[in-house]
């Protein structure tokens, strides 16, 4: 006699869930950006979001982290949200150290441990000091990560978090974000790099304001997501990733 | 809450003290404001309307000049402080809120920045003005320097949350500023004492001044016309900061169209 089955663990519940998100702009002309986009996002899952060019998807991050309004639709969230949005937002006369104080005063962060610990680990330590008007580009952005993950949220909405990076720095972000799911963590990423796709647990295709289930990049017979090139992480013409 | 509040008023002031131009144009312009003044109106009587006692006072037009010219440099100066770092920190100050800096926090520190900066600036400017005339009463032309200050601080928070573009921002700061403190000087205005002007921002800030300035007390009519211009575009610039900052989701409080159900969102900000 076999020994009874025993009932499968149900899968945990989202940390993000996003349902029928319509978003249109312009009132005379009325574009429609996103026409019912619904997903969730597991603890402990990397999901990314790809998509052409005005396709909507920062929009939608936008709409997850409730920057903007969508016209329809809702959003639930079980945990603390932390956000990169993409364009790099900091005040130009305050230094990094400075912004990291601030923030921990919006956050309510009991301390600086993380947000410390999160600039050594992207390594720029010797700019704590330094005005954010003074720093690069790749610099500047590496705070506003800091910023989103400082306080470590649950769920993490990142909207191409790497612009500007070197390459050392780019491989730095994908260890950080290995490291936040392993923890558990909902990561939800925007990307536009063909080679990032391998690097997901999910993704998703945002066309024609729907998103799309694009077929995992691990499965190497998918025609609807582009595989990794070979030797895409080592050629010298990819070291620099910006949008 | 408190501790959120000093932390934003200490960098609303940093930010500030590091807007060189800014400083430069308050150690520079204000004292060469008052010198060109100064030897550009030869001494003579002139009639001032003073409003507390519906009489015309007798003064010198260089003197009276002198101390009118530092409302002209102090309005412009203000404004542009606050003006300028309102249009920087839009996007920054959302970015603050979302991340769960309480707006009541926001708002109440940029006001907080506002009545600093005007202090600071009014106390210098009336500093200044001791190198040129020596008014009778110090603490009356701070005063009035102080009420228009804060008046032109509000303004720059007002338009600073309100224009798309900085250069229209700018242009209507030195307009408003222009009109506003040239019609009021009797030397520049022949029709400065008259009673529609009373309607103007910088009338009250200017009664203060002239009557405290010149002996006479300070009228507290000129205080509440001051007053009044200060909390009114004080109001309106951060009811629209309040409505820029909001966050459709934040704690759970915001709803989407009737049609669809509740939003049940997160405890915490987005950073």
């Amino acid at each position: 006699m076999s020994p009874p089955l025993s009932p499968l663990p149900s899968p945990p519940p989202p940390l993000l869930s996003a349902e029928g998100i319509a978003k249109a702009y312009g009132h005379v002309r009325r574009r429609q950006v996103l026409r019912g986009v619904t997903f969730t996002v597991a603890p402990g899952a990397l999901v990314g979001i790809v998509g052409e060019n005005g396709a909507g998807k920062s929009t939608l991050l936008k709409i997850l982290a409730g920057a903007l309004r969508p016209d329809e639709g809702r959003v639930e969230l079980d945990g603390t949200l932390g956000y990169c949005p993409q364009d790099v937002i900091l005040n130009d006369t305050l230094t990094v150290a400075q912004h990291l104080d601030y923030f921990a005063a919006a956050y309510r962060a009991p301390n600086l441990t993380r947000a410390d610990a999160l600039v050594d680990r992207l390594a720029y330590g010797q700019y704590r000091q330094a005005p954010v008007a003074t720093l690069s580009g790749g610099t500047q952005q590496k705070l506003n990560l800091t910023i989103a993950l400082m306080h470590d949220p649950q769920v993490l909405l990142l909207d191409e978090p790497y612009q500007g990076f070197d390459w050392e720095t780019y491989l730095r972000f994908w260890d950080l974000a290995a490291d936040l799911r392993t923890r558990g963590r909902a990561v939800l990423v925007i990307s536009h790099l063909v080679f990032d796709q391998a690097r997901f647990d999910t993704l998703y295709q945002l066309r024609d304001g729907r998103l799309e289930a694009a077929a995992s990049p691990t499965t190497p017979d998918t025609p609807a997501t582009p595989a990794v090139p070979a030797g895409a992480e080592s050629s010298p013409s990819a070291r620099e990733v910006r949008s | 809450m408190i501790s959120a509040w000093v932390t934003s008023v200490r960098y609303a002031l940093i930010e500030q003290a590091r807007n060189r131009f800014a400083l430069g144009l308050l150690l520079i312009f204000v004292p060469v404001w008052d010198w060109l003044f100064g030897i550009l109106i030869p001494p003579g009587p002139v009639a001032f309307n003073l409003q507390s006692s519906h009489a015309f006072l007798q003064v010198d037009g260089r003197d009276l000049t002198v101390l009118t010219s530092g409302f002209n440099a102090i309005t412009l100066i203000v404004a542009f402080m606050i003006f300028a770092a309102a249009r920087r920190d839009g996007a920054f100050d959302r970015r603050l809120v979302l991340a769960g800096l309480p707006r009541p926090v926001a708002v109440a520190a940029k006001a907080a920045a506002i009545v600093v900066v005007a202090a600071l600036v009014s106390l210098y400017a009336a500093l200044v003005l001791e190198a040129f005339w020596r008014p009778v009463a110090f603490g009356a032309v701070w005063l009035g320097y102080l009420l228009d200050a804060l008046t032109y601080g509000a303004l720059g928070l007002l338009l600073g949350v309100l224009v798309s573009s900085e250069l229209a921002g700018f242009f209507l700061i030195i307009m408003v500023s222009l009109i506003d403190t040239t019609l009021q000087a009797p030397i520049e205005n022949p029709l400065a004492n008259k009673d529609f002007l009373a309607g103007f921002p910088s009338y009250g800030p200017m009664q203060v001044a002239v009557s405290g300035g010149f002996g006479h007390g300070v009228p507290g009519g000129g205080i509440v016309l001051a007053l009044l211009w200060f909390v009114g575009f004080l109001v309106a610039g951060l009811v629209i900061f309040w409505w820029r900052t909001r966050a459709w989701n934040a704690r759970g409080r915001r709803r989407v169209r009737a049609s669809t159900p509740s939003v049940a969102a997160g405890n915490a900000g987005a950073g």
